[in-house]
């Protein structure tokens, strides 16, 4: 195995990026800053392990959420890259078997996230140290971990196999992977309760997709968000096992990928349905209500309006309007099917908890969908030299910028405008919440605006769109749940004074407070948690003006 | 009368730190002309054409187009210049028509007029027929086709062309060719690089070889030629290589010092360079003859632009007997004044 030259080739390649040590050095850094701040300097010995327990609960949520951010990375761009440089070619027409390139990519790919987690063995063996803390539990973390690394790399590849670009298969392997870890806990969590028999039993192996639930378990925090209500499930084993599946089915699918299939698929045709007969073309026009036929032949860009915008509606996958159609129908099918819920009182919620749902789902769009916008708006035009066709025409730097951001704020507000009827509901079952609501939306559009102006501002600084968009879904995630992982230590060992501290730079738990969901009324977080937005916006904008200024002036 | 001057660049000079990019290049080129730019990689052709685009700044010099300065009229230029890039510059999910009505809306061409603009370039271009495909799944030379079609869609004066011809299979190469000489008859002055010199050489009215950011030669195609075959290139072939140290020895002695004689025996071959007049040559055939020596053949090579190009950069030619033949100063050639 070790004599495979692509492992080799994988592993070597990746340590000697820029990347890759900085990745390695913040890992040492916060697992070292977590000793140095939470080993004991009392007189007093901690005989009930209570102080271990609470490093071990912050360092096990942590090392989840490094791995889930950085796992993917990787992998999901492994084969795209290799595919779109002609060497998977090269590799697929030597000796070597399918099976040996994929566990080539597979090792090489996971072998640096087993390094990360072996940074962090200094850490854990302080925990222990510490006392409180049993190796066995430990050793099950780290089982968790390697299983989930395994996965999201097996994952990964598969996604990058069939993408056409590295930013495409990014942006698919975080979905997938943030749809794993986050939107498979709503079932379980919504309906827990009512529901009995195999229904239960497939919301539990659904929930167990996640690895949240196993590691809370070990972290002692399996009773968090179960309403009273008690179960004997063994979410670890469970994880384990799906955990192992999903890499085998994914390892198998990819492997198969490694033949002619890969490389077998014809030029699009460009098909257009005026030229196809009559049947077909009045099919498509019920079916597609005629705007939204992507193989419509569309008109000529108007006298008013920005070229640009068009240009960048039509080059993103998903800025047609069959797409866009596509994607405020799935917002609006979840706003609704929350009315829906609350309405029919499946569910006893309170506006507040509605609230924070809305809130949620929306931050989740917000954090999912701007980086696939907005992270190859600059770089991207580098990276294919269309930039330099874009600086020989009369189009200003301010007209193109202008285009860019105004065609992905478009998106951006009408998949967030689906949502909306979920406000509707919220004033119908409590109209004192007028203020309330109209607060929570000023915070929505302040994130909205920030997300977008941060993954720009990164856009113009990078030159490539994949590491633009791992960037900035890295920041997006770290800006809006690390202080959710402060805020889940609350007195245990962090005060309420500290996680306020943290909590002001998450706009998620700002719109939580302002919506008044339970747990996060007594901070006070606004109005400087407008004010960091707001600040972080303009800068992330300025840097945006003054890298798009440097790249397009004459050099 | 004199042809209008429509590209014209004066003591261009490009420096990045301690490196100099282009060295003090002056070149006119007038209208309707094809102007071959031509050099090694690396010779300064890219920096010549980003300046005169503007997208690149000179340290010193001038560049004009139509009169217009190229860097204080940078936006002027823009209407006035077609500008293709060695990459196509390919936008995913944009069907041909699209990406040209983009290209037209950023020049701001009027709605209607650029329907038919987007018509008119394709049909010149004979890329008509993939209006509807995608511009990410062109061939290779389709793409080449569209890129032409987008560079005249604002109907500029000059056209410039890097490498249009890379990459291009013979067939879409002759289109190729058809297709730049057709702008040149409606009027349009290019500048064309390319690596295919044979290609250029078809086409060109005055070619430019650049070398390491200078100027090597200028002028039209027949006054370099004329300038190389001053120095004219003969081969010898014998019967077999026993006698090629006696022929190489007898040419030597024949023709003096001027010739640059070399031999060839595993090919029997004897390879002269010389300025020598006809009458010289036939005398020396005369006394080789004589001396019995089995000579085959006494033939004049022909020179071509590739020679012209290695011979005025100094890079030497692998012959077609896999030996490097070092070339003849350069400077013999240079003429830095279109005039």
């Amino acid at each position: 195995m070790i004599s495979n030259p692509i492992i080799q080739r994988e592993l070597l390649g990746m340590l000697r990026t820029r990347k890759a040590v900085m990745i390695q050095l913040l890992v040492v850094a916060v697992l070292a800053a977590l000793v140095i701040f939470r080993w004991p300097t009392d007189a007093m010995a901690d005989h009930s392990g209570m102080q271990a327990q609470q490093i071990l609960q912050l360092f096990g949520y942590g090392l989840m959420v490094s791995l889930v951010l950085l796992a993917p990375v990787f992998p999901a761009t492994s084969i795209v890259k290799e595919k779109r440089s002609g060497t998977l070619a090269l590799l697929l027409n030597s000796p070597m078997s399918s099976w040996s390139i994929f566990f080539g990519k597979l090792v090489g790919v996971v072998g640096f996230v087993v390094m990360l987690i072996a940074l962090s063995t200094p850490a854990a063996a302080a925990c222990i140290a510490m006392g409180g803390v049993n190796p066995s539990q430990m050793l099950a973390l780290y089982g968790i971990l390697l299983l989930l690394a395994l996965e999201y790399a097996a994952l990964g590849l598969l996604v990058s196999s069939y993408a056409a670009t590295p930013d495409s298969a990014l942006r698919l392997t975080y979905s997938v992977v943030l749809f794993l870890v986050v939107i498979t806990l709503g079932p379980y969590q919504f309906f827990q309760g009512n529901v009995q028999g195999p229904a239960l039993e497939v919301m539990i192996w659904v929930r167990c997709l996640s690895p949240l639930p196993a590691v809370m378990q070990l972290m002692g925090h399996g009773a968090v968000g179960a309403q009273g209500i008690t179960s004997d499930v063994n979410w670890v084993m469970q994880f384990a096992i799906l955990s192992g599946l999903i890499t085998v089915a994914s390892a198998c699918w990819t492997a198969s990928r490694f033949g002619s299939k890969i490389f077998d698929k014809s030029r699009a045709q460009g098909k257009i349905t005026d030229e196809q007969s009559a049947n077909v073309q009045i099919y498509r026009r019920i079916m597609y209500l005629w705007f939204f036929d992507p193989q419509r032949r569309s008109g000529l860009i108007g006298p008013l309006t920005n070229p640009v915008r068009v240009k960048e509606f039509r080059t993103r996958k998903f800025g047609r309007a069959h797409w866009i159609l596509r994607l405020f129908g799935v917002c609006l099918i979840l706003s609704l099917g929350l009315i829906l819920m609350t309405t029919m009182s499946t569910m006893s919620w309170g506006a507040a908890t509605l609230g924070g749902i809305v809130v949620l789902l929306q931050m989740a769009l917000i954090v999912l969908v701007t980086p696939s916008l907005a992270s190859g708006m600059i770089c991207g035009e580098i990276e294919t030299k269309s930039w330099q066709l874009l600086q020989a025409t009369p189009l200003s730097t301010f007209t193109i910028v202008k285009g860019k951001l105004t065609s992905a704020a478009l998106t951006l507000v009408m998949m967030l405008m689906a949502t909306m009827p979920a406000y509707a509901t919220l004033y119908l079952i409590d109209d004192t919440l007028l203020t309330q609501i109209a607060n929570t939306l000023v915070s929505l559009a302040l994130t909205a605006v920030m997300a977008l102006m941060i993954t720009a501002a990164i856009s113009s600084m990078v030159s490539k769109t994949a590491t633009a968009t791992a960037i900035s879904y890295t920041l997006l995630v770290g800006i809006f749940l690390l202080p959710m992982l402060v805020w889940l230590g609350l007195d245990a060992p962090f005060t309420h004074a500290t996680v306020e501290k943290a909590l002001m730079i998450s706009p998620l738990a700002g719109a939580l407070k302002l919506i008044e969901v339970p747990q996060f009324v007594d901070y006070a977080l606004i109005p400087l948690n407008w004010y960091i937005q707001a600040v972080v916006s303009v800068v992330s904008f300025i840097i945006l003006v003054i890298r798009t200024w440097q790249l397009s002036r004459p050099r | 009368m004199a042809s209008e001057v429509v590209v014209q660049t004066q003591n261009l000079t490009k420096r990045y730190g301690d490196f100099t990019s282009l060295d003090a290049l002056t070149i006119n080129v007038t209208r309707g002309s094809i102007l071959g730019f031509i050099g090694p990689n690396g010779a300064g052709k890219t920096t010549t054409i980003k300046i005169l685009v503007g997208l690149s700044k000179p340290t010193s010099g001038s560049a004009s187009i139509a009169g217009v300065d190229c860097v204080s009229g940078a936006k002027q230029i823009k209407h006035l210049v077609g500008y293709m890039p060695d990459t196509f510059g390919a936008y995913d999910n944009m069907r041909v028509r699209e990406y040209l009505d983009f290209f037209g809306a950023a020049f701001k061409i009027p709605r209607k007029q650029r329907m038919k603009r987007i018509d008119e370039v394709m049909d010149i271009t004979g890329s008509t027929y993939m209006k509807d495909r995608y511009v990410e799944a062109l061939s290779h030379g389709m793409k080449q086709r569209c890129a032409i079609a987008r560079t005249m869609l604002h109907d500029p004066q000059v056209l410039i062309l890097d490498e249009p011809a890379n990459g291009l299979d013979p067939n879409a190469r002759i289109d190729m060719r058809q297709i730049l000489l057709r702008l040149a008859e409606m009027g349009k002055t290019l500048i064309v690089t390319s690596h295919i010199l044979p290609e250029l050489s078809r086409i060109c009215d005055t070619v430019a070889i650049i070398a390491q950011g200078k100027l090597q030669a200028f002028g039209t195609l027949s006054d370099i030629m004329r300038n190389l075959s001053q120095k004219r290139q003969f081969e010898i072939q014998l019967l077999s290589g026993d006698n090629v140290g006696q022929v190489e020895g007898l040419v030597k002695q024949g023709l003096g010092e001027e010739a640059e004689v070399e031999s060839y025996p595993a090919e029997a071959m004897v390879r002269i360079t010389t300025t020598r007049t006809d009458d010289d040559l036939a005398r020396l055939l005369n006394a080789l003859t004589k001396m019995k020596l089995g000579i085959c053949q006494f033939r004049e090579v022909v020179q071509d632009l590739e020679d012209a190009f290695l011979s005025v950069t100094g890079t030497g030619r692998k012959g077609a007997h896999g030996m490097e033949k070092a070339s003849g100063p350069v400077t013999n050639y240079a003429k830095t004044n279109a005039e």
